[in-house]
């Protein structure tokens, strides 16, 4: 009788012990940075406060091809990371069974400044933006249900939701939320610019470079604002409609008129890894777009005042600006960001 | 003498059996039990059938139902004192599904046994979710997905879904119809009716009362407003109502189409 009692008394010991090992929740915080030369936020850290386990949870996901009805296309088989998480020679995305999207795809870094997401901004909250590609039948054509079995039979993501969230469960909320601390986390902010700005070490750029940036200054910042170069507007910027497409761009998401081709601002930050270019990727070169800048911006009802200033359609670019420009543009690429391993899927 | 003592005696002895009686009726109130809320769908005054069923409007439009679905969340309980019980939100999120009998009742656990006079509930998900992101959806994505219900292209749901075909005077041809609300750019269409019950709901740890709510599907598009599907019907293709002007006026429809027909107690 007195050992059994002793026994029911240790007994919850060794129950408490054995869980405080591998599968508890562990709650080591994931500092956000903000650098001294980016905006403030706008992601709501306190509703879904950022963990080691959950950004490791999250990058798990990212890469794993299994939520996919093909098995194969992950979140990281179109944004891959040496190209800033775009997909690297494809004008419009493919994912499963050769599924084509109808968007070029966008690069992922710095998203916790956003306001929305998508270049039509159909989503507003980075936690449920993974809802959009991962449902798609042309991208991951995945299902909730069949997601939630796998990774339930899975011994890896059993543990990993364990010790990401409180109450361990693998469900769409903790599955999302994962992804979210893994994408909040991709911060791109070591480019020799950023260098420049905060008059760190290697923070050097050249007469060339720095006359760049004058005429980026004066002729683009109007849109691409901050050092994170976009103003997260909405804005018509004089491409030809894509008949093939014929994409209204904002316009599906508000249905009024004044958005009609109205795309959102996409950051220039590592603009040089993200080749083809604009929406439907229909630039493959720099040049291309700022050609398109000076002589290449069509009228219409929607196109943005600042681009039809004086009666002039387009931005007044001479050959020499043009060099200094592309110039500074690589000035932005950031080596750091491209190459973190703990941003990799290896 | 006597006679008025027994009197006394007797008078007493029965308020006490009163007094008690009644202290015993509040003690019985106490713990937890389960509530229903069944969500019987109908068009105008007959029951709703699926598919085969003409149904028609005040626009003399008539239309067959195929599918008729909607979210509730966020329910309220208001007890006989005024007390307030809010159903914990992120377990309020229930998916009503005609097609689906498993899913046309929403059953609570863990109400506070009481007397309960007013219900309240939300169509669609509300603002304050969708500003928190995933934080509080629990499983409502994965429900909603294998229920139709998600509006994948934005990332958020489908409040009301609400298809099938119809025919007019100037469209002669059965057409489809879909109607779809959800959030748009410019309006939440998130909306709440407060429905008072004819007859006290009683939850105590032995009693699971269900709520008869009848949902006359009808008033969507025939409400406080009429939307005629024929003047949507885009080229002949059918009428898709997913967004514009016509999707504030159907969720301010969606206040007059729920009533409260009975209330079981046992
Ligand atoms: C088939 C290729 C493909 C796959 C797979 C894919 N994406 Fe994307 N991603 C795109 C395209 C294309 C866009 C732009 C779409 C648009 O604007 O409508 C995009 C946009 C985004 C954006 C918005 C970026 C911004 O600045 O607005 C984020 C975030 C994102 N994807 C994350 C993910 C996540 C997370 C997954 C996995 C769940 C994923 N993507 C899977 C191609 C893909
Ligand atoms: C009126 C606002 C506006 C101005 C001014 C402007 N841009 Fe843009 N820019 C946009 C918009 C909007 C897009 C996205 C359009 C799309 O994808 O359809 C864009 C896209 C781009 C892209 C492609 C980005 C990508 O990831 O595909 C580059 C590069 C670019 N702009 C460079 C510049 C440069 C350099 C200047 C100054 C010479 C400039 N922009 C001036 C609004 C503007």
């Amino acid at each position: 009788m007195k050992t059994k009692q002793l026994l029911l008394l240790i007994l919850p010991l060794f129950v408490s012990c054995s869980n405080d090992s591998d599968d508890t929740y562990q709650n080591i915080p994931l500092e956000f940075k903000v650098p001294s030369n980016f905006p403030p936020p706008t992601y709501n850290f306190a509703a879904n406060p950022l963990t080691e386990k959950g950004f490791e949870l999250g990058k798990k996901l990212f890469y794993d091809g299994r939520l996919a009805s093909d098995g194969i296309v992950s979140c990281g088989f179109c944004h891959e990371q040496a190209n800033a998480f775009t997909h690297h020679g494809h004008t419009l995305s493919h994912g499963v069974g050769n599924g084509v999207g109808t968007r070029n795809t966008p690069s992922i870094q710095n998203l916790g400044y956003q306001t929305s997401f998508m270049y039509d901004g159909a989503t507003t909250h980075l936690d449920l933006q993974p809802i959009i590609p991962f449902t798609n039948p042309v991208e991951m054509n995945g299902d909730f249900t069949k997601a939630i079995t796998m990774m339930k039979a899975d011994a890896s993501y059993q543990k990993l939701f364990k010790i990401a969230f409180a109450n361990g469960q693998i469900n769409a909320e903790n599955m999302l939320k994962a992804l979210g601390q893994f994408m909040v986390s991709i911060t791109s902010s070591n480019s020799r610019f950023d260098k420049y700005r905060r008059h760190e070490t290697g923070g050097t750029l050249t007469e060339t470079e720095l006359k760049g940036f004058a005429v980026f200054n004066a002729k683009c910042t109007s849109c691409h604002a901050t050092d994170l170069m976009t103003d997260n507007s909405f804005r018509n910027n004089g491409l030809a409609v894509n008949q093939a497409i014929n994409d209204v761009g904002r316009y599906k998401v508000t249905l009024l008129a004044v958005d009609k081709y109205a795309f959102k601002v996409p950051s220039l930050r590592n603009i040089a890894k993200t080749a083809p270019y604009m929406h439907d990727g229909r630039f493959g070169t720099l040049e291309a777009v700022l050609n398109h800048y000076a002589t290449g911006v069509e009228n219409s009802a929607t196109l943005d005042p600042l681009l039809k200033q004086n009666q002039k359609l387009g931005i007044a670019l001479s050959e020499t600006d043009k060099i200094q420009l592309i110039a500074f543009l690589e000035t932005v690429t950031d080596t750091e960001y491209l190459t973190n391993k703990r941003f990799s899927e290896y | 003498m006597k006679n008025a003592l027994h009197k006394a005696i007797a008078i007493l002895a029965v308020s006490a059996l009163v007094i008690s009686c009644s202290k015993d009726d509040n003690e019985v109130i106490t713990g937890t039990g389960n509530l229903g809320i069944e969500f019987d769908n109908a068009f105008g005054t007959n029951d709703l059938i699926l598919n085969t069923q003409a149904n028609t409007t005040s626009n003399n439009e008539v239309l067959k139902i195929s599918n008729i679905k909607y979210i509730i969340s966020n329910i309220v309980l208001t007890k006989e004192d005024g007390t307030i019980f809010t159903y914990p939100k992120s377990e309020s999120y229930f998916i009503i599904d005609e097609a689906d009998p498993t899913s046309v009742v929403a059953e609570l656990e863990n109400v506070p046994a009481g007397n309960y006079t007013k219900v309240k509930f939300g169509i669609g998900v509300d603002q304050a979710q969708w500003e928190l992101g995933a934080t509080g959806q629990g499983d409502l994505a994965t429900r909603a997905q294998a229920a139709g219900m998600l509006w994948s292209w934005s990332a958020g749901y489908k409040f009301v879904v609400f298809e099938g075909t119809f025919t007019s005077a100037t469209v002669t041809d059965s057409t489809p119809f879909m109607v779809h609300t959800g959030q748009t750019a410019t309006d939440y269409n998130y909306t709440e009716v407060t429905l008072d019950l004819p007859t006290k709901a009683m939850v105590r740890t032995t009693i699971s009362p269900e709520i008869h709510v009848v949902s006359d599907v009808s008033k969507i598009i025939d409400g406080t407003y009429k939307i005629k599907l024929s003047d949507n019907n885009m080229g002949g293709m059918g009428a898709m109502i997913m967004g514009g002007t016509n999707l504030p006026l159907i969720t301010a429809n969606l206040n007059g189409m729920f009533t409260v027909a009975h209330v079981h107690n046992d």
